[in-house]
């Protein structure tokens, strides 16, 4: 009999099994789980490693001189990378629209006329006749607005629209005499252009603006000919689906939405190489990546986009392992088109528009691992034998037979944070493995990114909690519609917002998008990832290729802990008569220690 | 003929409260589209206490304190009376007095008011 202990470090977790091992027969002791130290792969692992063996040791209650025999895992030979870039651009040039959101406009309806300052009111029924927009700066009190557009009003001013800058528009046209538009929290309002004719149009409550939103509209509004018309289309465009709404007609202004170069992808396989263009969309790359397979490397176009992007993930890759940036071969993209909020260049009220962008996820294969240093450091500490043994997948597969209910061959599909890696073995015990870019932390990207939370932290929340809505300070609904009351009143900071429900209790999610939408980006995100993924590892595992070849697909890593992945994993491979479901090693241990448990008994398989 | 009843409204308690104070309070919740009905306090108290007691007794369960000295406090009749949703310190703002008419509104309403 024989004391060995299997330790996994993966990229965020270390993970140990104890186990006697004798005359082919395993019995697991102990597990334990630690934090990884230090980037996978490096010799700084071996503190964690040290660690986790540790804990297993006295969870079993067996001191470390007892023990045989440390097993690690070969690293999986990957490391991926990321870049985003948005490809569209909205331009506001001139100042010559608004098209923000303010929470409460004043009056309804469209007011068109000249743009005048508000100290300049008073002056005006001695200068030109018409209809006046009236634009008043920060500072100004509600009361003061209303008392001079009314003393205006009685001269004769034709006032049609006000513009403010303060959140005032519901208090002054609650006092105007003659009710107009208002548009209000227009930041920038210094940039109106005076003296230009001008339409505000505000919509009534739960209503969306038709006439500044309409090519028709605004050509009727401006009197514009069919050139001109062709030119503010974008405007209308622009403006569609906003409550409120301010455009100024100027001799120049402009609204232009831009479409970035891109540049060129190419994927160089093993047969022939593919060129695609990346402003062709994730499908059309996807496609073009399918026809290149195997990959030897991808490069982007100098000097574009795409160029950047592959640079970017080349300059990680050399941090983390050394290699020159011209060693390292890209071995797997993943494209991922995504819309993202991005400000308006030359607005005026932080106006957003959606932008199209590209997401990529790469992966490197590296020989550069150094688990026979982190192994001599842990024999080393706990003065035993140490050594580095299987590659990653196959003891996956092997830790996950432990699961209930599964046998020979099994698929098992781990779902990290980087590369997607998927591994078969068969009846007679032999094993491939495959790895493909993109999982976890492409989904924290997108999620980011779509939600323009701008904090990895918060998106990393929206992608592991479920969603809620506070409706009360005594009550939340959940996003499958389950109401909970709580004893204790909820924080006033989370007050009828929608929060992500996790351990520390409900935290807000900063954004104005309601749970419905935040639920669609996050499970979008997910399935565009991880289904597109999972399709895409296992066919490369299965025999010929064909999915229904496979019987079992044991599902691990720290994603298969996901509250919705695993579903939308088994309700994708459903059509392909597959069992599918998140792995149970020992029937204890849930997705977890496979790596771990298939060390030890790869030992006990090979042992005499 | 029946008396209309009248309109539900937050009710607005103060002890003396500064006029500017106020007036910023009320324009707030107006600028969110709900009423405000103002009751002078014939007891001084405790900004947080007079916005319970005015929580209590506003149709909308909602309710603001002004004490004398500017300290603004904005209650639910449904929260602990020790544990407003919002507590302005005296000496605050025009646009603190605003935002905090605002998060009374914002109570009414149920949108997020912080």
């Amino acid at each position: 009999m024989e004391l060995v202990v299997g330790v996994d470090v993966g990229n965020s977790t270390t993970e140990a099994c104890l186990a006697r091992v004798g005359d082919g027969a395993v019995t697991l002791l102990a597990t334990a789980l630690t934090r990884t130290t230090g980037v996978k792969g490096t010799p700084k692992n071996a503190d964690g490693a040290v660690t986790a063996v540790r804990a297993a040791l006295e969870r079993a209650g067996v001191t470390p001189d007892a023990l045989h025999r440390v097993l690690l895992n070969e690293a999986t030979p990957v490391i991926s990378g990321l870049a985003m870039e948005t490809i569209t651009e909205t331009i506001i040039t001139e100042s010559t629209m608004i098209g923000h959101n303010p929470a409460t406009p004043g009056g309804t309806g469209i007011g068109v006329g000249v743009t005048v300052a508000i100290g300049d009111v008073g002056d005006i029924a001695d200068g030109p006749e018409g209809p006046v927009v009236v634009v008043v700066p920060p500072g100004w009190d509600f009361d003061d607005v209303a008392a001079t557009l009314n003393a205006a009003v009685d001269t004769g001013v034709d006032l049609t629209a006000a513009i403010l800058a303060g959140d005032d528009a519901v208090l002054v046209t609650n006092r105007l005499t003659r009710k107009v538009p208002v548009v209000d929290e227009v930041a920038a309002v210094e940039k109106v252009p005076l003296g230009m004719l001008s339409a505000v149009e505000v919509a009534p409550p739960g209503r969306t603006i038709r006439t500044l939103s309409n090519s028709y509209g605004l050509a009727t509004v401006f009197g514009l000919d069919p050139q001109q018309t062709r030119q503010v289309a974008p405007v209308a465009r622009a403006l569609t689906g906003n409550r409120s709404a301010v455009v100024v007609r100027t001799p120049t202004g402009d609204v232009t939405d831009r479409r970035i170069p891109v540049g060129e992808l190419t994927l160089r396989g093993e047969a022939r190489t593919v060129r695609v263009d990346v402003d062709a969309g994730a499908e059309a790359i996807m496609d073009a990546l399918a026809r290149a397979q195997p990959l030897v490397d991808a490069t982007g176009e100098p000097g574009t986009h795409v160029g950047g992007m592959l640079a970017q993930v080349r300059d990680t890759m050399t941090d983390i392992t050394g290699q020159p940036a011209s060693e390292i071969a890209i071995r797997d993209v993943l494209a991922v088109d995504t819309m993202v909020p991005a400000e308006v260049r030359g607005g005026l009220a932080g106006e957003v528009a959606l932008e199209n962008a590209v997401a990529l996820a790469a992966m490197v294969r590296t020989d550069r691992s150094r688990m026979q240093a982190v192994a001599d450091r842990v024999a080393d500490e706990l003065g035993t034998s140490a050594a580095v043994g299987g590659i990653e997948g196959a003891m996956a597969a092997l830790g996950a037979l432990t699961t209930p209910g599964v046998e020979r061959p099994v698929a098992v599909l781990d779902l990290g944070g980087g590369s997607t890696d998927a591994a078969l073995l068969d009846r007679d015990g032999a094993c491939v493995a495959m790895h493909v870019a993109g999982a976890g932390e492409l989904v924290t990207k997108l999620i980011d990114a779509e939600l323009a939370l701008d904090n990895r932290e918060t998106a990393e929340h929206v992608k592991r909690h479920p969603l809620a809505k506070v409706e009360s300070f005594y009550h939340l609904r959940h996003e499958d519609g389950t109401v909970q009351f709580v004893q204790e009143p909820l924080p006033p900071q989370v007050f009828a917002r929608v929060v992500t429900l996790g351990a520390d209790g409900p935290a807000p999610v900063p954004t104005r998008l309601n749970l419905d939408a935040i639920r669609r980006v996050r499970r979008k995100a997910k399935r565009r990832v991880f289904v597109v993924n999972a399709l895409r590892a296992l066919r490369q595992v299965a025999p010929r290729g064909d999915l229904r070849a496979l019987d079992f697909v044991v599902l691990l890593g720290g994603s298969a802990l996901d509250f919705e992945v695993p579903d939308m994993l088994a309700d994708a491979l459903a059509p392909f008569g597959v069992v599918c479901g998140t792995g149970n090693v020992h029937g204890t241990e849930g997705p977890r220690n496979a790596v771990a448990s298939g060390l030890v008994m790869a030992y006990s398989e090979a042992a005499p | 003929m029946k008396e209309r009843p009248e309109p539900p409204t937050i009710v607005v308690r103060h002890g003396g409260a500064p006029g500017p104070v106020l007036r910023e309070v009320c324009a707030g919740a107006e600028e969110e589209g709900v009423p405000t009905r103002v009751e002078p306090s014939g007891t001084p108290a405790d900004a947080a206490v007079l916005a319970h007691a005015a929580a209590l007794a506003s149709p909308l369960e909602v309710g603001v304190g002004i004490d004398a000295d500017g300290t603004v406090a904005v209650h639910h009749a449904s929260l602990p009376p020790g544990a407003p949703a919002l507590a302005l310190a005296s000496g605050g703002d025009p646009p603190g007095w605003r935002r905090a008419g605002a998060v009374a509104a914002r109570i009414v309403t149920g949108l997020p008011i912080a």
